[in-house]
C-alpha cells in the first residue's frame, strides 16, 4: 500500500548489538532482533480521501492492522486473530475480550517508549468488552489523547505507552505520534484528520521483554 | 514588544535617575485617609495591611474616564480580558478581587469577571487597593483583595463640566454639581460615554469592539437629623447599549444585533454618633444588574435571546468602639439575598447568606498595631464559613516600618457553578451546574441518553467553597522625605478551585460537563514600590512585581517525572523539567510601571508613564495541557502614555491634551482590548464653586 511507509529505526539494531557486545559466551545464540517499527498515515475511517482530496462519508469500520506483519488486515478477516489493533478515529480497539476473537488485550502505561523495556510481570490487561467498554478508554485526557476545545485538536498524550497483548498472546508497545496526515508540527484548521503515525516494537518470542 | 521598545522603557527611566540628583525641595506631607483596610478611617500610615491609594489629581492629571486605565498602571494590578475586562491582582483571576463603590459591591459577574469598564471615574475621590485576603471584613470574593471606589462627598456648592474627545469617536461628557444648604448637603454625577469602536483584523467582518454607548447616574444625599444622628442617601444608575455581529456557518451568515446592560443601586444609611467613641451605622443595599442581548439573522429572523438577571439585597448593621486609644472595637452583622433568573437557569434561583464579623483593633505602644479580626459566614447552598485575619505592624523608627498579615479567604461558588442548565444545541455537549446535574443525569438516563458516567453521582453532590491562606510581608522604608518605597512579599496557598470537568458522555459522543472543586495552587511574589520626589514639581515613581502561580498537582507530578512533551518536529518524547513549567496561563512573571508626574504653580501639568507586562502564558499547543513551552506564550507587551494639561483663570478651566498607548502596540490576537494609538483632547469648566 502506497500510503504505508515503513522505516527500519536503528535503535533497536543499537540495543541488539550493544548487548551483544556484553553478553557473556554462555549464550551462543544470538538475541532476535528487536526493532522499532515506524507506521504513518494509517487511516482511521478518514472524512477525506487523501489520495483525491475530496471529502468522503466514513464507512464505520475500524482499520485492522497486523503488529506482527506490520500491515493492513482487511476487514474481512475482523473475526479472526490475523489482526492486532484498529483504528476509527479516536477510538482504539484491541482483538481480546467479550467482542472479539483473539486473546488481545491492552494497558496504558506511563514513560518514555525507551524506557519501557519490559512489562510487569503481574500487569494486568483490559479487553473490549463491549462497543463502548474498551481495553483503552476513550474520551480525552482518558485515554491516549488530549481534546483542545479551543482549537478542536486532538493530541496524542506525550508519555502515554499503549501495552498490547496481541491477537495471539504475544506483547508489543505503541506510542501514538500523531493523529493527523503527515502530523503537522502546530494544529491547523485545515488539518486532515483521522491519520494515525505511530510507532511500535512487536516481541515475537512470547516474552514481556522489550530488549 | 521590541527590544527597541524596551530599551527605550529602560532608556526613561536611567534617565529620570539622573535627574534625581538635582532636587532640593521637600516632599508633600498629606497624610491619607483609608477606610478600607479597617471599615473605620485610618491614616494610610498605621494600617498594617498593604494599601494603595490613587488619589483624584492622579486620576485627573493621567485623563483617564474608566476604570480599567486606571487601575492597569498600578503595581501589581494586570487587566486581563475574558467575559469582561477585569484585573488580575497577586495573581488571582478577576474573579477573586471583590469590587466595591463606598463600600457595597457591584454585581453582575455573568461569568465570574465584573466589567470595568462599567465604571465611570469622574466623581471618584480616591480609589483603594487593599492586597490579600480580607473576608475577615467583606466575606466572599475578597479572595486575593478588595478595591473600594470611593465617590465624591457632597461638600459645598459647586458645577462643572467635563468633556473629552478622541480617536474612535471616544467622546466623554460629564457633568457634576453639589449643593449645601442648611442640614442638607448632596451631589449629582451624570456621565455619557460612547465610541464608535475599531477594528484591529480588517480583513475579517466585524470590528474588534463594536460601536458602544453608556449613560451613568449617581448620587449622594446627607441630611443631618440632629448632632448625633444623619441620614444619607446614594443611587447610582448605569445603562450600556452595544452593537454586535459575527459571521456563523457555511455559506456564512451575517448575524447582528445588540447588548444591553443595566444595573442600578440604592443605599439609604443611617449613622447614629453618640459620642466621639461611638458609632453605630445602618446601611440598606439594593441592587440590580441586567443583561440582555438579541441577534438576527440578515431576514430578520430571531438567532438568538439571551437574558440574565441578578438582585441583591442586603442589610447591615455595624458598630465602631473606641474603648481608648489602646483599645478599638468594630462589630458588625448582616444577612444578603441573592437571586438570578437567566435563559441558561432553570426557574429563579436564590441564595441567602447570614453574617458576623468583629474586629480587634490594639495600640499597646506608639510603634505597634495589631489588628485581629474575623467573619462567619452562613450560607443557604454551600455551608459555613470563618474568616480569621492578623495584621501587625512595628514602627521600628522613623524610617522603617514593618508590617504581615495572615489571614483566610474564600470565594463561594456562584450561581453559574451551581445552576447552570445548558445545551449548546450545534455541538451537542451540556454544561449543568453541581445543584442540577444528578437530576439531569438521571432524565437522561431515563432518556436513553447516557452513554457512560465517568464519575459517580456521589462524588458530584456538594461543591465547597474555594479558600485560600494568605500571607503578606512587608516593608515601609522612607530613606529622605523625598523617597518612600514600598515593598511586600506575598504568598497564597489556595485550594480547592472549581473547574469544569466531564463527569458523563452522552450517547451521541458528546461530553456533559459539571463543576467540581479540583485544583490546588500557589501565587507568590514580591511587590516593589518606589516615590521619589524628585523636585518640587516633579516625582517620579516605578513598580515592579514579581510573580509566580503554579499548579501543586502539577508541579508533584513533573517532580515524579510524570509529565510529557513531544517535540512537534522530530515527534520524540521527553520528561518535562520543573524548570521549564511555566505556572498558570495568563500570568505574568514580570510586571513593570515607571510614571513621571510633573506640576508647577503657573497651573501646568504632565504625565509620562510606561506600562510593561512580561510575557505570559496563553495556551497550550503542544497537547500536555501545561504551558512548557515558548510557542505557549503571549509575547511581552509595553506600553507607553502621555497627557498635559493646564489650568486658566483661577482653575475655572482645566484644558489637557494626550495620547494613550504612543507607539500604538497591538496585540490583536491576545489584547483585543488594547486599541491603537489613542489621541484625545478634554476641557474641564469649573462653572460655579462656593466654599
Amino acid at each position: 500500500m502506497k500510503y504505508l511507509k515503513l522505516k527500519q529505526a536503528v535503535l533497536g539494531l543499537f540495543i541488539t548489538s550493544a548487548f551483544g557486545a556484553c553478553s557473556t559466551s554462555e549464550d551462543a545464540k544470538p538475541t532476535p532482533s528487536i526493532v522499532t517499527q515506524t507506521v504513518t498515515n494509517l487511516p482511521a475511517d478518514p472524512t477525506m480521501n487523501i489520495s483525491t482530496g475530496q471529502p468522503q462519508a466514513p464507512t464505520g469500520k475500524f482499520t485492522l492492522f497486523s503488529l506482527k506483519d506490520n500491515k493492513i488486515v482487511s476487514n474481512l478477516d475482523s473475526a479472526s486473530t490475523k489482526w492486532d489493533i484498529g483504528f476509527r478515529g479516536t477510538t482504539i480497539i484491541v482483538n481480546g475480550g467479550a467482542v472479539r476473537t483473539g486473546q488481545g488485550g491492552a494497558a496504558i502505561a506511563t514513560g518514555l517508549f525507551e524506557e519501557i523495556k519490559n512489562i510487569a510481570v503481574n500487569q494486568v490487561f483490559n479487553t473490549d468488552q463491549s462497543a463502548t467498554a474498551l481495553a483503552i478508554p476513550t474520551g480525552s485526557g482518558l485515554g491516549w489523547y488530549n481534546y483542545n476545545p479551543a482549537n478542536n485538536w486532538i493530541s496524542p498524550i506525550a508519555g502515554k505507552i499503549l501495552l498490547i497483548r496481541t491477537a495471539e498472546g504475544k506483547f508489543a508497545k505503541v506510542e501514538i505520534l500523531s493523529y493527523y496526515k503527515d502530523a503537522p508540527t502546530t494544529p491547523s484548521p485545515t488539518a486532515t484528520a483521522r491519520y494515525f503515525t505511530f510507532r511500535y516494537v512487536y516481541q515475537a518470542n512470547g516474552t514481556k521483554k522489550f530488549e | 514588544m521590541t527590544n527597541k521598545q524596551l530599551l527605550f522603557c529602560l532608556s526613561l527611566l536611567s534617565l529620570t535617575a539622573q535627574a534625581q540628583q538635582q532636587d532640593t525641595l521637600k516632599g508633600k506631607d498629606i497624610e491619607e485617609v483609608v477606610v478600607t483596610a479597617t471599615r473605620s478611617e485610618k491614616m494610610l500610615s498605621t494600617v498594617p495591611m498593604p494599601v494603595t491609594i490613587i488619589t483624584k489629581s492622579q486620576i485627573q492629571q493621567m485623563g483617564s474616564v474608566r476604570l480599567q486605565e486606571v487601575l492597569q498602571e498600578q503595581t501589581g494590578l494586570t487587566l486581563t480580558s475574558s467575559h469582561g475586562q477585569g484585573v488580575q491582582l497577586q495573581g488571582f483571576n478577576p474573579d477573586y478581587t471583590l469590587i466595591l463603590i463606598d463600600g457595597e459591591p457591584l454585581i453582575g459577574r455573568t461569568a465570574g469577571t465584573l466589567e470595568l469598564s462599567r465604571i465611570a471615574v469622574g466623581n471618584i475621590k480616591q480609589i483603594e487597593i487593599v492586597k490579600g485576603a480580607t473576608s475577615s471584613l467583606y466575606g466572599s470574593e475578597a479572595l486575593a483583595g478588595v478595591i473600594n471606589i470611593i465617590t465624591e462627598n457632597p461638600r459645598n456648592q459647586q458645577l462643572s463640566f467635563s468633556g473629552r474627545y478622541g480617536t474612535n469617536q471616544l467622546t466623554d461628557l460629564s457633568m457634576q454639581a453639589s449643593m449645601h444648604k442648611a442640614k442638607l448637603k448632596g451631589n449629582i454625577f451624570l456621565n455619557r460615554y460612547s465610541s464608535i469602536g475599531y477594528d484591529l483584523t480588517p480583513e475579517t467582518k466585524g470590528k474588534t469592539v463594536e460601536p458602544f454607548h453608556t449613560y451613568t447616574a449617581q448620587t449622594k444625599w446627607n441630611y443631618a437629623i440632629n448632632k448625633k444622628l444623619q441620614a444619607s442617601f446614594s443611587g447610582r444608575y448605569f445603562n450600556e447599549y452595544q452593537e454586535s455581529g459575527f459571521e456563523v456557518g457555511s455559506p456564512s451568515q451575517w448575524i447582528s444585533g445588540g447588548g444591553r446592560v443595566q444595573d442600578w443601586n440604592i443605599l439609604p444609611t443611617f449613622t447614629y454618633q453618640p459620642s466621639t467613641r461611638w458609632k453605630l451605622q445602618q446601611r440598606l443595599y439594593y441592587s440590580s444588574y441586567q443583561a440582555q442581548s438579541e441577534l438576527y439573522t440578515p431576514d430578520n429572523q430571531l438567532f438568538e435571546a439571551t437574558n440574565f438577571h441578578q438582585t441583591f439585597f442586603r442589610p447591615e448593621l455595624q458598630s465602631n468602639y473606641i474603648l481608648s486609644e489602646k483599645h478599638i472595637f468594630t462589630l458588625g452583622i448582616g444577612n444578603t439575598w441573592e437571586s438570578v433568573t437567566a435563559t441558561r437557569y432553570e426557574g429563579t434561583k436564590y441564595f441567602q447568606n447570614l453574617y458576623a464579623y468583629a474586629q480587634y483593633e490594639w495600640l499597646p505602644t506608639q510603634r505597634w498595631n495589631i489588628v485581629l479580626g474575623g467573619r462567619a459566614d452562613v450560607h443557604t447552598v454551600y455551608g459555613s464559613q470563618l474568616s480569621p485575619k492578623l495584621a501587625v505592624q512595628y514602627e521600628a523608627n522613623q524610617w522603617l516600618t514593618v508590617r504581615g498579615s495572615w489571614g483566610r479567604g474564600f470565594k463561594a461558588p456562584d450561581f453559574r457553578q451551581l445552576y447552570l442548565n445548558f445545551t449548546n444545541t450545534v455541538a451537542g455537549y451540556s454544561v449543568f451546574g453541581t445543584e442540577e446535574i444528578v437530576t439531569m443525569l438521571k432524565q437522561l438516563q431515563q432518556q436513553n441518553q447516557l452513554a457512560e458516567i465517568l464519575i459517580s453521582t456521589e462524588a458530584l453532590t456538594q461543591l465547597k467553597a474555594e479558600s485560600s491562606f494568605s500571607y503578606n510581608l512587608g516593608a515601609k522604608l522612607q530613606p529622605s522625605k523625598k523617597l518612600q518605597v514600598n515593598i511586600n512579599f506575598f504568598r497564597n496557598d489556595v485550594e480547592n478551585l472549581i473547574e469544569s470537568q466531564a463527569v458523563a458522555r452522552r450517547t451521541n459522543g458528546q461530553n456533559i460537563f459539571s463543576y467540581r472543586n479540583l485544583q490546588s495552587i500557589y501565587t507568590q511574589g514580591i511587590e516593589v514600590d518606589a516615590t521619589y520626589q524628585i523636585h518640587s514639581t516633579i516625582s517620579l515613581s516605578v513598580g515592579y512585581q514579581y510573580l509566580d502561580a503554579k499548579d501543586k498537582a502539577i508541579e508533584e507530578k513533573i517532580a515524579k517525572g510524570e509529565i510529557f512533551r513531544r517535540n512537534p518536529t522530530t515527534l520524540v518524547t521527553t520528561r518535562v523539567k520543573a524548570a521549564d513549567y511555566g505556572g498558570l496561563m495568563g500570568r505574568s512573571r514580570h510586571t513593570f510601571n515607571g510614571k513621571v508626574f510633573y506640576q508647577n504653580a503657573k497651573g501646568w501639568s504632565a504625565t509620562f508613564r510606561a506600562i510593561y507586562r512580561g510575557r505570559q502564558g496563553w495556551a497550550d499547543r503542544n497537547g500536555n495541557l501545561i504551558l512548557d513551552e515558548d510557542n505557549e506564550y503571549m509575547p511581552n507587551f509595553c506600553t507607553f502614555n502621555a497627557s498635559i494639561s493646564k489650568e486658566f483663570w483661577s482653575k475655572k478651566i482645566r484644558w489637557q491634551i494626550g495620547v494613550d498607548n504612543l507607539l500604538g502596540s497591538t496585540q490583536p490576537d491576545y489584547l483585543p482590548n488594547v486599541a491603537g494609538r489613542l489621541l484625545w483632547t478634554s476641557l474641564h469648566l469649573q462653572l460655579f464653586k462656593k466654599e
